[in-house]
């Protein structure tokens, strides 16, 4: 091996003639170069002098990061015209110092390390446990401020929602909605009556309602009167990724998530036909109060939304 | 030293010629709309001021549905929902309703003297899959095929011929696409006479009347309820199993209120909740802002979104600066 | 000491100072206190090979710059608040007049209507940060398939894979500060991901958002991270990536002259510098180019992000593509028992995979050495991608892998374009997902062997084959002579010059005209 040159300043003197191969600029016409890159220069400066006028007339939005750029690509031509073609052509070399260092001074850093460090708290054995003991603590309760006091705790909120018994159906302007009011075929997005404009009941409590026949219909057995007057409800917080499930198609009767297409069918209970998502959507059993408007009959019968791990 | 000087007086020239050229280009501003253009105008149009065409009576809309006008898919008891329970009514001489609404959209039913033509029209164009009383029964007998016709409303056929999908270009597709109508508006309206002659229906034909609409709440009402299916947008795109969502980019604001009110194919159906004030605003909003979509930025890239974008910074951005090392560094030895 | 005259005239000025001027005074001084001669010397000599693949990083490292430099711009008129306000009645565009919108979204549409040249500038944000990532990933793509990353650049290696998924997650909060439609879907995509999570899924999304989604601080955490944490991490790590590179230095091409005990190519100053200099300019004046005719997340035509709002075709950003497709296609297989459920068609798209993703990525340089071939030797000279056929088809099969997850992530972009079922396509997106890495490897392998097997030199060009028919009638194919300008003449590689000895004997006009026009920076001396 040679040398262990690990001083990177040492490097030899050395002195080429301004006329080496080397120092030769790379191009055959090196005037020729120059002119063309002092035009580029040039429209450099136009072009900055140029944003600067269009900035103080106000002018077209364009203009600005037209010109603008215009300018930076003339002047990085420029450069790098000047330092390809003008300056000395090269190659040059140098030489890799071993990076290593010798075997004596590894040892000496490992013995630095091993005799006064490790050696030293092997000897004080219990110093070096209560040391560790301590920073071990204090580690995991400076923890506590940074992490837990970030958000509460989810207890069982991600489980339940608004919805109540009894609680009216309300559109985005809290509108009431009677069973008179949609045609067959139609869709709208409601939410708890006096929470349409909360973040909560429009993130959580979010349901489509769709009507799908004038008569009361069958999803699953045991919901047999959570449909009156052909209206159906079911959570619009998609079970794969939480996506508003929107879009629905009339004909094929299918709510389809517009995020990664998960397909609902609406006539069985909202069950998976294709896609990623694993659950159906929740249904909300509806009912009607003694003025024709439609009621939740009760609350979601599981946890809306994506799969958690608390999910029963 | 001598061409050095040339190519600066050259250069110079080139370059006053530049500023002045840029200080003209700068004149090319396009300010932005001035706020005046959108006061939302209170023409203070009661039930008292004339809706109806000329012509006919106007009679405040106070019943309800008229019997034997009920669209066959049930009907909204909703006011001002697309059905003859509007602020006004709207009779001719001979006391049939030619058309209802208010100071948003009138809806107006084409004229009788039509239905002959109609008729004629709908069996060279349409019976062969629609049978010739255009309840989708078919001569030798089959049903189910093709729709039935009847009982729908003159909107619906408005929707389905202007646009150009109907005569349908291939029966069998699962989704008619829009391409040239084959028919004008003229013939159109001709065969939505006699069709809804078989049976009268709502909706009519409408007529959104866009001044003062707002806006704002076009865009909240179409990010929720359109955006899901046709994109924030309005690009349009596919849907379950071979169906899709159309573009909204040249749609007619009467087509934009037909497909609403309608809910042609799988597009569901907007009654009773939205009004046609609400309508109207969503159609303005299409019409303005989806239509002639304001890109400050630059080219809109047709709203495709992060996928476009992506594929534009990938190949001009990165390639283009790959291109610059190609030129920068070396090639192999 | 003695007494120094003060130099009265210029020329007594000129005779005091040495013989490099004020410029040497200056070094002295400085060198007096501070030490830098010898080193900063050293750092001026410095080679760069001059390969135009090794630009590439420097694409990174400018539009890093770009992305700092209007990233300021920006949190001058950011607010980062989810309060709500109305946008005033005489905003330029229409639609969002009198709409009750967050903080953020105001400041955000306010900087791109009402500020001059502030669309400009989130727009050049926006595309630097795709230029970012997109460069990161053509660099790597360098640095692996050249076997840069071998002993003893293993370190570097793991600093770029780190920079690459800092530069992933800044962008993805980055463009989600707005709070609008679009952006806000993808948080609320995010959420879920961290649901998703088993055991502490629900306690990790309440702590990140505060509590239930959307709550009311995350844009303001998610600003702090954006514009404070990650880039000093990113800062730091550029750093400690540089001062490995300068330290180590540079890899490069076998070819004349290059040994592994040197390094061929331009010095740090003046060439270098001229040209990383005018690389940044080009970088900066691509951004501006694009930022001026090329729009990006026009946030005003979606509007401000409401939980029950959503939209068609809405896609992340294109780095974070490959998540997103892998999200549509994977099976709906989720764990479901005791009493706990573990949703794998959230955890094993959004969670595993990258996890796999990016550790093998990391742990690449161990994984070469164990089940690839790799050795524990000390490489300086880089490799051609065709000499080492299991590392490319390796990497060609991974990027065929991810490259395709990018494609599934617009399944129905596909499906609208080309007119088939949506459903078609994405079946046909899952079958291609698992056929086309293990079609890739044995090809891409193939493929490596046929090129060794041709038998041309690094980099020379190739000759065509003179086909001649002998008299027996057998076809030969023989190489064809080099034609005149083919064969490429490079110089001896000579050290650095320190200093430049005055040219030869010319004619005194042209010596005055090589002196005054002298632009290496070292001044002739005296004579």
């Amino acid at each position: 091996m040679s040398e262990n040159v690990n001083d990177h300043g040492a490097a030899d003197i050395t002195t080429v003639s301004a006329d080496a191969p080397q120092m030769q600029p790379l191009a055959k016409n090196p005037k020729g170069v120059e002119k063309a890159i002092s035009a580029l220069l040039l429209i450099g400066i136009a072009a900055f002098v140029g944003f600067g006028v269009c900035y103080w007339q106000n002018a077209a939005y364009w203009t600005y990061g037209a010109l603008l750029g215009l300018g930076l690509l003339a002047m990085g031509a420029a450069f790098i015209a000047w330092g390809k073609y003008l300056l000395p052509r090269g190659p040059f070399v140098e030489e890799r110092h071993v990076l290593a260092s010798t075997e004596t001074e590894r040892s000496a850093f490992a013995a630095a390390l091993m005799e006064r460090g490790a050696g030293e708290i092997k000897r004080r054995k219990v110093l070096g446990t209560l040391l560790g003991g301590s920073l071990g603590v204090f580690s995991i309760v400076a923890l506590f401020p940074l992490v837990r006091s970030l958000g509460p705790l989810p207890g069982d909120k991600l489980a339940v929602t608004d919805w109540k018994k009894g609680q009216r159906l309300v559109d985005i302007n809290g509108n009431p909605v009677n069973i008179t009011d949609m045609a067959v075929g139609g869709v709208l997005t409601v939410y708890p009556h006096g929470l349409e404009n909360t973040d909560d009941g429009q993130a959580i409590d979010q349901t489509i309602l769709i009507r799908v026949q004038n008569e009361p219909f069958t999803t699953m057995k045991g919901r047999e009167s959570w449909t009156p007057s052909g209206y159906v409800a079911y959570s619009k917080l998609c079970t794969h990724l939480g996506c508003p499930v929107g879009l629905y198609e009339q004909q094929l009767e299918l709510l389809v998530c517009p995020c990664h297409q998960s397909m609902f069918n609406v006539r069985n209970g909202a069950l998976p036909q294709f896609g990623p998502a694993p659950r159906p959507l929740p249904q909300l059993p509806l009912a009607v109060d003694s003025e024709g408007f439609l009621i939740a009959a009760g609350g979601y019968n599981q946890p809306v939304g994506p799969g958690y791990w608390e999910r029963p | 030293m001598v061409t050095m000087r040339s190519t600066l007086k050259k250069a110079a020239a080139g370059f006053s010629l530049s500023i002045v050229g840029l200080a003209a280009l700068s004149f090319l501003a396009t300010p932005l709309e001035s706020g005046a253009a959108t006061k939302i105008a209170d023409d203070g149009l009661g039930a008292t001021a004339q809706i109806c065409p000329s012509g006919t009576t106007q009679v405040a809309g106070k019943v309800g549905v008229p019997a034997n006008l009920v669209n066959e898919n049930g009907d909204t008891a909703k006011k001002n929902a697309g059905t003859a329970y509007s602020d006004v009514q709207c009779y001719n001489a001979a006391g049939e309703m030619v058309a209802y609404g208010n100071a948003d959209i009138l809806y107006e039913l084409p004229s009788s003297s039509l239905i002959p033509l109609g008729q004629q029209l709908y069996m060279q164009n349409c019976a062969s899959c629609h049978g010739v009383h255009a309840d989708g029964v078919l001569p030798n007998g089959t049903t189910g095929n093709y729709p039935d016709l009847t009982g729908l409303g003159p909107a619906t056929i408005n929707f389905w011929v202007t646009t150009g999908r109907m005569p349908a270009a291939n029966p069998r597709d699962v989704q008619a696409m829009r391409r040239q109508p084959r028919l004008t508006v003229f013939q159109s309206n001709a065969i939505a006479a006699w069709v809804n002659s078989l049976q009268p229906a709502t909706p009519y034909i409408p007529s959104p009347n866009l001044k003062g609409a707002n806006l704002t709440v076009g865009q909240d009402l179409f990010a929720l309820n359109c955006a899901a299916c046709h994109t924030i947008t309005g690009g349009g795109d596919a849907l379950a199993y071979s169906t899709f969502a159309p573009s909204l980019h040249v749609a007619t604001p009467t087509q934009i209120v037909d497909a609403i009110r309608t809910g042609p194919g799988n597009m569901p159906r907007f009654t009773g909740n939205l009004t046609d004030s609400q309508v109207r605003d969503i159609t303005a909003y299409v019409a303005e802002s989806i239509q002639k979509p304001t890109n400050i930025g630059g080219v809109g890239m047709g709203g495709l979104g992060p996928v476009a974008e992506g594929f534009i910074g990938l190949a001009l951005g990165v390639g283009g600066l790959m291109l610059v090392s190609f030129w920068v560094g070396d090639r192999s030895e | 000491m003695t007494a120094v005259l003060k130099p009265r005239t210029k020329r007594q000025a000129k005779e005091a100072a040495g013989p490099y001027g004020k410029v040497g005074d200056a070094v002295a001084e400085l060198d007096e206190r501070l030490g830098i001669a010898k080193g900063g010397r050293t750092f001026l000599d410095k080679i760069f090979p001059d390969h135009w693949s090794f630009m590439l990083g420097e694409i990174a490292l400018y539009s890093f710059v770009i992305l700092l430099i209007t990233g300021i711009f920006l949190t001058l008129y950011f607010v980062p608040s989810q309060g709500l306000v109305k946008v005033p009645m005489n905003f330029p565009y229409k639609p969002l007049r009198g709409d009750t919108v967050s903080q953020a979204f105001m400041s955000t549409i306010n900087m791109s209507f009402n500020v001059r040249c502030g669309l400009l500038m989130r727009q050049m944000h926006h595309w630097a940060c795709d230029i970012f990532v997109g460069s990161i990933v053509v660099h790597m793509a360098r640095v692996f398939f050249t076997g840069a990353f071998r002993k003893p650049r293993e370190t570097n290696w793991l600093v770029g894979t780190t920079l690459l998924i800092l530069a992933i997650a800044n962008g993805f909060l980055g463009y989600s500060l707005p709070d609008d439609l679009v952006s806000g879907t993808g948080i609320r995509i995010a959420d879920s991901i961290m649901l998703s999570v088993p055991v502490v899924g629900s306690y990790l999304s309440y702590f990140v958002f505060g509590g239930n989604f959307p709550g009311q601080v995350v844009i303001a955490r998610f600003f702090v991270i954006h514009v404070l944490l990650v880039p000093l991490i990113i800062l730091g790590l550029v750093g400690a990536h540089l001062a490995l590179l300068v330290r180590q230095k540079h890899t490069q091409f076998p070819g004349k002259g290059r040994t592994e005990r040197n390094v061929v190519g331009s010095p740090m100053f003046p060439v270098f510098i001229f040209k990383t200099q005018g690389f940044l300019f080009m970088t900066f004046g691509v951004t501006a180019l694009l930022g001026a005719f090329a729009q990006i997340n026009p946030i005003w035509q979606f509007g401000q992000y409401i939980p029950s709002n959503i939209s068609y075709a809405v896609q992340p950003d294109w780095y974070m593509g490959f998540l997103d497709g892998l999200l549509r296609i994977f099976p709906a297989w989720q764990w479901n028992a005791w009493g706990h459920t573990i949703p794998f068609e959230v955890t094993f798209p959004a969670v595993i995979f990258p996890g796999i993703v990016f550790n093998i990525a990391m742990a690449w340089p161990i994984l070469e050495r164990k089940f690839f071939g790799g050795d524990n030797e000390i490489h300086h000279l880089l490799d051609r991608p065709r000499d080492v056929p299991k590392r490319t088809a390796f990497g060609v099969a991974f990027f065929a892998l991810l490259a395709t997850l990018f494609v599934a992530s617009s399944t129905d972009v596909l499906a609208n374009y080309f007119h088939v079922s949506l459903n078609t396509v994405l079946w046909t997106m899952r079958v291609l997902t698992i056929v086309i890495p293990l079609v890739a490897y044995p090809v891409t392998y193939k493929i490596c062997l046929e090129l060794q097997g041709g038998g041309t030199a690094m980099g020379k060009r190739k000759r065509p084959n003179d086909v001649v028919r002998t008299a027996e009638g057998e076809y030969v194919a023989t190489q064809a002579p080099v034609r005149p300008g083919d064969a490429h003449h490079e110089l001896d590689a000579t050290p650095v010059p320190t200093f430049i000895a005055a040219a030869a004997v010319l004619s005194e006009g042209e010596a005055m005209a090589e002196t005054s026009d002298e632009s290496n920076g070292a001044r002739v001396v005296d004579r």
